[in-house]
């Protein structure tokens, strides 16, 4: 083949990853780098001397770093055992929770948590049920400090093990396994020396994602965090105060604790890589359990977490019909009406508000995809390159998470201070008090999805299968469109399902740029509950996840349709 | 051949969503206000400045007084918002120092007291806020509630106590900052102040995130005492039918001037200037009054057109709020790394 063509291609992929890595990641966080290590115009580490001379500071970064690894310990202890339990085992029950599982990951952050302080809450249902079965003078517990943090962040973070372990049991080859135990290995050191391994980069990728989701985690410690300190809280503080100064270098610290994160972790990712084999082996079936006790304990086990998983949910289904005020120390509402729901539907701003929504979370999942295979392409390419080695793709990787590792506020701000007037570098281009923001901002935010997904399903791809097309004389696009495409479809579907998903519920970034044609739910909802609205709030909560609901039925079709 | 098509379809889509979004959105020659009011009374203003200007196209942003200032100061090389409607006079202080907003004297200017306005003209106040001690009036007789500042001091609130974070907050920057201030003023030193602020936290059962989850939590009784603002408080009885009263501190409580602004370098200053002097005209502050419970500032309305309840006298607390603006940053900075949380509770 002509040594030019097949250059081409791969120009044009760097040439837009580079694109949107430099304006949308490098550009903007330059500035953020730069005011970290300057003061009065001088380069200094004054500002880091400054800060962490701060015993509260310290304090905040051991808290963040302690409450993210103990997020992780909880999180794999939860998902890992349900992984195993719902992929490998078959019973009455599996198939609810196999749909219900990942609901908190699409659970919208500012609904979640409100959800959750009506059912968790010192006045929530749960607690006014066990105040009045025992008969308490006051509430049996506060939703606060590490216990409320923990099980916040387990509940809403978990999946990303149960999803990625579950995805990565589904890879592992079943021969292996088998050709172990009849060598008489014991059962023991077939886990350990056989599916450990294995399951090594689902577990690690899982890791990494719930630590930096923790790491960057604002609503929970805002809520319910109680006197915890965590860094995200003291960058809100310093920003509130004015010590702008402080909150950017606070904010470079959080990234790169964040960044080193995932440098550690890339390092046992790469080493075990068992792409081949799981290719070439038969995967196991799932077992039926036969045993009677066993399988009422499992199913019952079922039933139980789906009814976990669904509570907030019906907490917040419940709160849309309350009237107002006829909630104080009442175990349930008291009063129920339509009233929420008619408020909503009658009005023609709310209709816009999710046209804006669902269009921005679209655009920007779409674009993401799109981006994602160029720049999954260009990570894969197996061919050795001077250009291309193994630093600059580690570089790549890590400019790419930048945007997931920080907060969403800094990422907002640090796009509309870089896009908010014209410049030399760039021209007329201003995203600032346009439409374009917010989808731009979506993007930026929740490409790390994407890319990983893809990025999973692609090195599950047999490279061997490209070469055959290629030899097979089938041009790029066609090996693309007949040999990659429909193998890692799914995957890739998944991944940009997420980002819409949880690009439909953004806030924390939104408030901050948002204008009056791309007003989003979020911003809604937040006025609502502003305004004491808690039922109306709650009505577009239930509104928000019925559309979520919908999407996802309908990317299960899409899903299919390659397939 | 079909993901071709797919590709085709997919450019020409977000290609016609790229240009139909794009017109509209920019340079529109709308009045775009930037407000904390709530959406009620924002809704119900524009319909009226539309009845009587058929024509104006009016847009508002709803957001905490605190996002508007961090968004005017982001936009600040290219303003969005023409009129910023609403926030403590000492956040329209700071942005009138970091010089984003636009001098602009209304035709009341001279019938607003002192200090109700920036020298520069630069913001004016609207409404007044004094700040009260709530109580959930369920569970606390009107007889046993604090009529003090420093009753919320008595170890029979302890664990009683809810406070909104006053980190975000100009309501609760203004009572810590004034309980600092009445010590300082007499003995040039903050150690009472930050004495109080101790035992206050002490009594604390929590700092809540916001005010919504303030006066929920005070409904719900997970606390039985706040310090919060009293137009608020009422609206929160009357309109939401919580639990609440409030009594107003006995030794002098702080008033908050609530104020509007114009955005330096907006786009349409003449409409934002005569929505600006609709919104404060005598019928709309009375109409806001008794609707919305918003205490006027200007000084030569008939207050018999007022609430009955605008009119009741109270003690006010004077209060150096430049000083509070500039030192209480530090104050609360203290507070926040060594006084919040720390307190023992034995």
């Amino acid at each position: 083949m002509d040594h030019t063509a097949r250059k081409l291609p791969v120009l044009l992929l760097f040439l837009v990853t580079a694109l949107v890595l430099v304006y949308g990641v490098l550009y903007p966080n330059l500035a953020v780098v730069t005011t970290s290590f300057q003061r009065s115009g001088q380069w200094t580490l004054a500002n880091y001397r400054d800060v962490l001379a701060q015993r509260v500071v310290l304090e905040a970064i051991l808290t963040s770093i302690g409450l993210s690894v103990f997020t992780v310990a909880l999180c794999a202890f939860v998902g890992v055992p349900l992984a195993f339990l719902f992929e490998r085992y078959d019973f009455p029950g599996r198939r609810l929770f196999g749909a219900l599982a990942a609901l908190p990951l699409v659970l919208p952050p500012l609904v979640g948590t409100v959800a959750f302080i009506f059912l968790c809450g010192e006045s929530g249902i749960l607690a006014r049920t066990v105040q009045h079965l025992l008969g308490l003078e006051t509430s049996p517990w506060t939703l606060r400090g590490w216990p409320a943090l923990l099980l916040f962040h387990t509940y809403t973070m978990y999946p990303f093990f149960y999803v990625l372990t579950g995805a990565g049991l589904r890879r592992v080859d079943a021969s292996l396994a088998e050709a172990a135990r009849s060598l008489g290995a014991s059962r023991v050191a077939v886990a350990r020396r056989v599916l450990l391994p294995q399951l090594t980069p689902a577990l690690i990728a899982a890791a990494l994602l719930t630590f930096m989701t923790s790491m960057a985690s604002f609503s929970a410690p805002l809520l319910f965090g109680g006197n915890v300190r965590v860094l995200t809280l003291e960058i809100f503080t310093a920003r509130q105060r004015g010590d702008m100064t402080i909150a950017v270098t606070e904010t470079v610290i959080l990234a790169t604790i964040s960044l080193a994160a995932l440098v550690f972790f890339q390092r046992y990712e790469g080493t075990r890589k068992f792409v081949a084999a799981a290719l070439k082996g038969a995967t196991r079936r799932r077992e039926p359990i036969k045993s009677g006790g066993v399988r009422v304990m499992a199913t019952l086990s079922a039933i139980v977490f789906s009814v976990i998983l669904v509570l907030p949910v019906a907490t917040l289904i419940l709160v849309s019909f309350a009237g107002d005020g006829s909630w104080t120390t009442q175990t349930i509402p008291s009063q129920y009406t339509l009233g929420n729901f008619r408020r909503l539907f009658s009005e023609p701003q709310s209709y816009e508000v999710f046209l804006n929504s669902l269009l921005m979370s679209a655009i920007a999942a779409v674009g993401a995809l799109a981006w994602s295979f160029c720049v999954v392409t260009l990570l894969m390419r197996r061919v050795r390159s001077r250009v291309l080695g193994p630093g600059v793709r580690r570089i790549l990787s890590l400019l790419i998470l930048i945007p997931w590792a920080l907060p969403g506020t800094v990422v907002a701000v640090s796009i509309a201070e870089a896009y908010g007037q014209p410049g030399s570098l760039l021209g007329s281009f201003v995203l600032v008090g346009t439409f374009w923001i917010l989808p731009v901002i979506y993007f930026l935010r929740f490409m790390p999805l994407v890319v990983r997904a893809l990025q999973a399903s692609m090195e599950q791809l047999d490279p061997s299968l490209d070469e055959a097309a290629r030899s097979l004389g089938a041009r790029v696009w066609q090996r693309f469109a007949r040999v990659t495409l429909p193998l890692v479809w799914p995957g890739a579907v998944a991944g940009t399902l997420l980002a819409f998903v949880i690009a439909l519920g953004e806030y924390v970034a939104s408030v901050l740029v948002f204008v009056p044609a791309n007003r989003p739910i979020s911003i809604a909802i937040a006025s609502e509950l502003r305004d004491f609205n808690l039922g109306a709030a709650a009505a577009y909560g239930v509104v928000l996840i019925g559309i979520i609901a919908i999407s996802m039925i309908v990317a299960g079709k899409l899903e299919r349709w390659r397939a | 051949m079909r993901p071709r098509y797919f590709l085709a379809v997919l450019f020409f889509l977000l290609t016609s969503v790229f240009f139909s979004c794009r017109s509209g959105s920019v340079n529109s020659r709308r009045l775009l206000i930037y407000t904390p009011h709530g959406q009620d009374l924002l809704r119900d203003f524009v319909a009226r400045y539309k009845q009587k200007y058929p024509g104006a196209e009016v847009q508002f942003l709803d957001m905490g007084s605190r996002e508007v200032l961090e968004r005017v100061r982001v936009e600040r090389n290219r303003p969005q918002a023409d009129l910023w409607w609403g926030a403590a006079h000492t956040t329209f202080q700071t942005a009138a120092d970091e010089n984003l907003l636009e001098e602009f004297r209304p035709s009341w200017a001279d019938k607003v007291p002192e200090g109700s306005y920036d020298k520069q003209s630069r913001w004016y106040g609207t409404y007044e806020t004094p700040q009260v001690i709530a109580y959930n009036s369920d569970a606390v007789s009107a007889a046993d509630a604090p009529r003090d500042w420093d009753d919320v001091l008595d170890p029979k609130w302890r664990d009683k106590v809810l406070i909104r974070n006053p980190n975000p907050s100009d309501t609760m920057r203004a009572i810590f900052g004034a309980m600092v201030w009445r010590f300082q003023k007499d003995t040039g030193s903050t150690d009472q102040g930050y004495e109080w602020l101790r035992k206050l936290d002490a009594n604390v059962h929590e700092y809540t995130a916001d005010g919504t989850l303030l006066m929920q939590k005070l409904g719900r009784r997970e606390g039985l005492i706040t310090l919060w603002d009293m137009p608020d408080v009422r609206l929160f009885k009357e309109q939401k039918n919580l639990p609440v009263a409030y009594n107003l501190p006995s030794s002098g409580t702080p008033v908050i001037t609530d104020g509007i602004a114009i955005v330096k370098g907006s786009a349409n200053q003449e409409e934002a200037k005569r929505f600006y002097e609709f919104v404060t005209t005598p019928e709309s502050l009375s109409y806001a009054a008794q609707k919305y419970y918003r205490i006027p500032v200007r000084t030569d309305l008939d207050r018999s057109t007022l609430p009955a309840w605008m009119n009741e006298p109270f003690t006010r607390m004077p209060l150096d709020w430049d000083l509070l603006r500039k030192q209480g940053s530090d104050w609360l900075r203290y507070w926040d790394t060594s006084i919040r949380g720390r307190s023992s509770k034995q």
